[in-house]
């Protein structure tokens, strides 16, 4: 294509009407490193690996400038499709967290489908074993003017979910879900899966030394290559607009967890071979960028180039050149390995497990080797169409982006003191963004595998024991309150990453590494790109100074990540909404603990202070429509104390229930652990708090100031309370767990709330029901 | 004594399963569908575990059931050796005229109908922990062979399609009569009521899990390799934090008793 | 009237290929069949009204994903193309997706006009032999429907 000695206009309708979406600066880049005008193929490839998904351009720097990715147990940080942190001396857990919220929108059932798909393949490609899945869901307000359309999206991408995850036969073991009326016109659907690999067995996503030199294989793997999803990668990096939509669906991958399915199972066996052979292969997963992205990307991590022909790809049709070198079919993987292993392994795929007749034309087929030369060279029907410096293409490109703070108008609201704080309680109980999980839960398979230990409504996160004849445990748990996001995208990075760890250490885990997802508006635009700075910023201060327990000052590392930019509507962008996941470790899962109450006469503690921080709470927003201004924050030694002090009560035997306090406070965590199955027992409880000197009633119960609430039996009361003062904490005795089914709260003697469980049971269990009819 | 997996494209229980296999004392190994089926010959018991055999298309099950490998197994359990075959296993059992009378296929697996005060409150897929009531004589049957009569199970079920139906008058009556049911869902306290949550999919009369005539060939909708070990009850189960069996593990021990048995 | 939406995937359908893999490799149909195809069908049932093909449009958005799907609409009867056997397999108990379907439509998307839906897949054996029907037949029974819930009917062509 035409552009050295044409004008700027005339190379920008050149590149629009061939439909490459990058820029006449990039293009003039390209040619001027070439020397020469650059072909089509080498445009569109260009254009996938220098998209905003790919190459992280507007991200990069401000990522590196805060996040810490390194710390005492952290085995591979986020350099390839997912990070590794080590269990023990011999076992890893692999994790990676992703975005699939554009396509969602549009065909929700498929992009969430496609958005599992892809992040199994991520952790699968290391080598690992898929244990367990997570999803963070952000949908629009389903009560709201765009309510049919909300519903459309929440039940597709849940149906989604599970007939993707279930076929699969990997467990959905954690999640959240948020309803807000800024998620209307851009639902969030973040995936994150984690994976057990042992520390010598972890596979590389890289041209292994020596691939050059021996001329390695380059074997494609999987469904035939076709023209569906099709600048899926471009897609994903810019705003949606609603005439779009039609033109846009084009756009959605076709996700087969059936062929996945099978593929795994093949993969098991490559592993297998490699192992048993002794020779270090390269895997990779084809995700965004397809073909181009996953082999350019493995022969420059290796320092080699690459020569592929794409007439000897397995495809679904006749597609131009460009096409078969970033489609995003799915289900497909690459491999980089010795000559000498060619026929083993395609006698794997095409023979053992029968591809061919698993999914029409699928197979496994050399398509290249790797070369010691710089370029990465692509012939198409005997010519050459793609002929670049290999870490040009996949060096990308930067921008510093414009930041500047978005000024909101912010206020505590007035409110009066409510008069009936049961009908309050019933309300937020109801309240789609707290009531009971179970609608969909109920819809994943939880126990595929046979591993699960702890499931999702049992406690705050979810615990498998995932191999046999070891004792210790991974939880997974996940969380973002747009809510708070709104108010301060620093205090929502800074939160979630504080609660996400405390939801680990609720059923004593320890945090051992965290995930972020960062979705957030058009970065072009400086107050979007200010919240995304802001909620790095917080979400890095939390992981810094809540130190890995056992070595002070050492970061829990954040080993695996995205950005989604362009989440945006009409009426502006998303709430800040900083996603992180945090894994924690128990070294035996027969300790863990759960959340429901568990026998009348036990006491219930409180943990950490109440302070007037209820901005962005549920209660200013179901009970009174306001937002407010005091969000939470995050004390570090305060947090620090608690989180530990919780892990070392369940592990010492003290505590035999924990729930975190989070959405609606101290009274609905209260709550919670009164309703969750079994749900027989009831509470009485004088409520009082330090913190905030004479908080009002309300604001007491309700504020969403960080803690916990511990459930002790009556004789390991003084241990607990001994260990606790250890970490300087002096845990509120708030009163007994009683054998009938009510909830008495009580303050200087006076009720405030004296509740029904039972209906309170109807209301909590009903509330998500209603939400996604 | 060794038991044979097997392994349709699609399955995914095939690995917890061979556990419970080898944990109960049984050898064993998974049996991948493409592989000649005259191997089968060798093995002393079968498993067909769940998943979603060539993703459920057509009906779940009914591709499966096309295999030549069910050929083999349709003779085997012609010939009297015991075959589990656990959810998706049931319905390929079903689809291929094994169960619940040799020969036909006599009864559906529809999908999951929730039914509260005679309204339908959900349908389709559904993953939770039930209780079993063992309704057979203990040595009926070769999956259950150990468990006594009126006993009660946790198991978890997880599936879209395991509501009982038939078309054939008094198939029912007659699998009644003749000691074929094996496992009906109930509530804690064993009683059989009609309605969602306790009879969790809708099936006819409750109906869990069937045997043949003979009583070689169990097929059952819930998991029991998912409750093998105590530690994976639910959290509120006392019985979670005892070093204990899981009371999935009666129904491998009842195969690995009913092999030694039978020889 | 009755409203019939045939709706088909655009991209490869796995489903079918599946099942002519299995009548081809497993059930003996190799001489026979030459592919096989299928559609999804809702016939739903609505009052009188006087454009049900713009109305028909209203239910193809709501049922037809159109990044992998086509659809034809058609009022009343059903017409098939030569060329094929066209197999209606349905459920004979109660169906809880068609429920649904009208569920969404009438209360989600307000169209109250809608009096009933059924749904349906049509498989399209593409056959080579004197004796199309009973082949179509043979086959159905033994590999697209369960008969203890599934009937199955063989539809007119063109031809007929």
């Amino acid at each position: 294509m035409k552009i050295i000695g044409l004008d700027d206009p005339e190379v920008k309708s050149s590149l629009r009407s061939a439909g490459v979406g990058m820029s006449v600066q990039e293009a003039r880049s390209i040619a001027e490193v070439l020397g020469r005008d650059p072909t089509l193929p080498e445009l569109f490839n260009y254009d996938a690996m220098w998209s905003e998904h790919c190459s992280y351009k507007s991200s990069r720097a401000t990522l590196r400038e805060f996040l810490p990715t390194d710390g005492p147990n952290v085995v591979m940080g986020p350099v390839e499709d997912a990070g590794i942190v080590a269990i023990d001396d011999q076992w890893c857990v692999v994790i990676s967290h992703e975005s699939h919220n554009h396509p969602s929108q549009i065909l929700p059932n498929e992009g969430a489908a496609t958005g599992i798909g892809g992040i199994v393949r991520d952790v699968n490609c290391m080598g690992a074993k898929v244990v367990a899945t997570a999803d963070p869901l952000r949908f629009g307000n389903t009560f709201g003017p765009e309510a049919n359309k909300a519903r459309w999206v929440a039940e597709g991408v849940v149906d989604g979910i599970w007939q993707y995850g279930n076929a699969l036969g990997v467990p959905i073991m954690a999640g959240d879900v948020v309803f807000n009326e800024s998620f209307d016109f851009n639902c969030l659907v973040n995936v994150v899966a984690i994976g057990v690999v042992k520390k010598d067995e972890i596979i590389r996503s890289r041209a292994p030394p020596g691939a050059g030199e021996n001329n390695y294989d380059v074997i494609l793997v999987g469904k035939p290559t076709d023209a569906s999803g099709l600048g899926g990668v471009i897609f994903a990096s810019e705003a949606l607009r609603e005439e779009e939509e039609e033109a846009n669906r084009g756009a959605v991958q076709i996700p087969d967890p059936f062929l996945k399915n099978v593929l795994f199972k093949a993969n098991e066996d490559l592993f297998r071979l490699v192992r048993e052979e002794g020779v270090e292969i390269g895997f990779k997963d084809l995700g965004g960028g397809g073909f181009t992205c996953a082999s350019s990307e493995m022969g420059a991590a290796g320092g080699f180039g690459m020569e592929l022909d794409l007439d000897l790809m397995h495809t679904a049709g006749d597609f131009p050149p460009e096409v078969l070198c970033i489609a995003e079919t799915q289900e497909r993987f690459l491999i980089i390995s010795p000559r000498s292993q060619r026929e083993r392994i395609l006698q794997i795929y095409n023979q053992d497990w029968d591809l061919p007749n698993v999914y029409e034309g699928a197979r496994a087929s050399v398509v290249g080797r790797v070369t010691t030369h710089e370029n990465y060279v692509v012939k198409h029907k005997g010519q050459k169409v793609i002929d670049v410096p290999i870490q040009h293409l996949t060096g990308g490109i930067r921008y510093q982006r414009e930041s500047k703070p978005r000024i909101i108008k912010l206020a505590e609201p007035a409110v009066d003191m409510p008069a009936d704080l049961n009908q309050v309680m019933l309300k937020m109980l109801g309240s789609p963004n707290i009531a009971s999980r179970e609608h969909i839960y109920r819809y994943y398979d939880t126990e595929v595998q046979g591993n699960a230990v702890i499931r999702p409504g049992e406690a705050d996160a979810g615990l498998i024991a995932p191999v046999r004849g070891e004792k210790f445990g991974v939880a997974l748990a996940v969380d973002s309150n747009p809510f708070y996001g709104r108010i301060s995208p620093y205090w929502a990075g800074a939160t979630a990453v504080a609660e996400c760890m405390r939801n680990v250490a609720a059923i004593g885990a320890v945090p051992s590494t965290l995930t972020d997802c960062l979705n957030f508006g058009n970065p072009e635009k400086p107050e979007a790109f200010w919240e995304f700075r802001e909620s790095v910023r917080g979400l890095a201060d939390s992981a810094k100074n809540l130190w890995l327990k056992g070595y002070p000052n050492q970061p829990v590392a954040i080993v695996s990540g995205n950005v989604s930019f362009y989440n945006e509507a009409p009426g502006g962008s998303i709430d800040p909404s900083p996603v992180i996941a945090c894994v924690g470790i128990i070294k035996d899962v027969n300790k863990a603990v759960t959340m429901e109450l568990k026998s009348p006469g036990n006491r219930i503690f409180l943990l950490g202070p109440r302070f007037d921080e209820l901005g962005g709470s549920e209660y200013y927003r179901v009970i009174w429509g306001e937002t407010g201004a005091n969000v939470p924050q995050v004390r570090f030694e305060l947090e620090r104390s608690m989180v530990y002090t919780v892990i070392d009560a369940i592990d010492q035997g003290l505590a035999v229930s924990a729930h975190d306090i989070s959405n609606g406070g101290l009274a609905i965590s209260a709550a919670e652990m009164a309703l969750a199955d079994p749900a027989r027992f009831g509470l009485d409880l004088e409520v009082q708090g330090s913190g905030d000197r004479r908080l009002r009633s309300d604001k007491l119960l309700f504020s969403e100031s960080s803690g916990f609430l511990v459930e002790v039996t009556p004789s390991a009361r003084e241990e607990f309370l001994k260990l606790a003062g250890r970490y300087g904490l002096q845990p509120v005795d708030l009163g007994s767990v009683i054998g009938e089914r009510r909830m008495v709260l009580h303050r200087d003697g006076k009720k405030l709330v004296d509740l029904d469980l039972d209906e309170a049971r109807k209301a909590w269990t009903g509330g998500l029901v209603e939400a996604m009819r | 004594m060794k038991i044979a997996v097997m392994q349709f494209p699609g399955t995914n229980c095939e690995h917890e399963t061979l556990v419970s296999v080898r944990t109960a004392g049984m050898e064993g190994e998974i049996f991948r569908w493409n592989r000649p089926e005259q191997e089968l010959s060798q093995f002393d018991g079968y498993i067909i575990p769940g998943g979603f055999s060539y993703q459920d298309r057509v009906r779940a099950g009914a591709i499966a059931s096309k295999e030549p490998v069910m050929d083999a197994l349709r003779e085997e359990a012609a010939s009297g050796k015991p075959i589990i075959g656990i959810c998706n296993g049931f319905q390929i059992l079903v689809e291929s005229g094994i169960l619940p009378v040799p020969g036909e296929v006599s009864m559906a697996l529809a999908q999951n109908v929730m039914v509260q005060g005679k309204k339908i409150v959900r349908r389709g897929y559904y993953c939770a922990w039930t209780t079993l009531r063992h309704e057979a004589d203990p040595g009926r049957c070769a999956g259950s062979f150990l468990i006594d009569k009126g006993a009660l199970l946790q198991v978890p079920i997880a599936h879209a399609e395991g509501n009982l139906v038939t078309v054939r008058d008094g198939l029912v009556q007659e699998m009644n009569d003749q000691g074929q049911v094996v496992f009906r869902y109930c509530d804690w306290q064993g009683r059989i009521l009609k309605e969602f949550p306790v009879n969790v999919n809708g099936s006819t009369e409750n109906i869990a899990g069937i045997c043949n005539p003979e009583g070689n060939v169990l097929g059952m909708m819930p998991h029991p390799e998912r409750a093998y070990f105590a530690w994976q009850l639910p959290s509120s189960d006392p019985r979670k934090k005892v070093e204990a069996p899981g009371p999935g593990r009666m129904i491998f021990e009842s195969m690995k008793r009913y092999i030694e048995v039978s020889r | 009237m009755k409203i019939n939406l045939r709706v088909w995937l655009v991209i490869p359908d796995a489903e079918a290929a599946t099942v002519k893999n299995t009548l081809v490799r497993r059930l003996g149909y190799a001489d026979v069949l030459k592919d096989v195809r299928k559609e999804r069908l809702f016939s739903i049932e609505v009052e009188e009204t006087d454009d049900p093909l713009e109305l028909a449009g209203r239910f193809a958005r709501e049922l037809v994903n159109e990044n992998k799907e086509s659809y034809l609409a058609s009022v009343d009867s059903l017409k098939f193309d030569d060329g094929f056997v066209p197999v209606k397999v349905g459920l004979h108990i109660e169906d809880g997706e068609a429920i649904s379907v009208m569920n969404r439509l009438v209360h989600r998307l307000g169209l109250t006009m809608v009096r009933g839906v059924e749904k349906a897949t049509i498989w399209k054996l593409y056959l080579q032999t004197p004796d199309k029907e009973a082949v179509a037949r043979e086959i159905a029974e033994r590999l697209l429907i369960n008969p203890n819930k599934d009937r199955y009917q063989i539809l007119p062509t063109s031809k007929d």
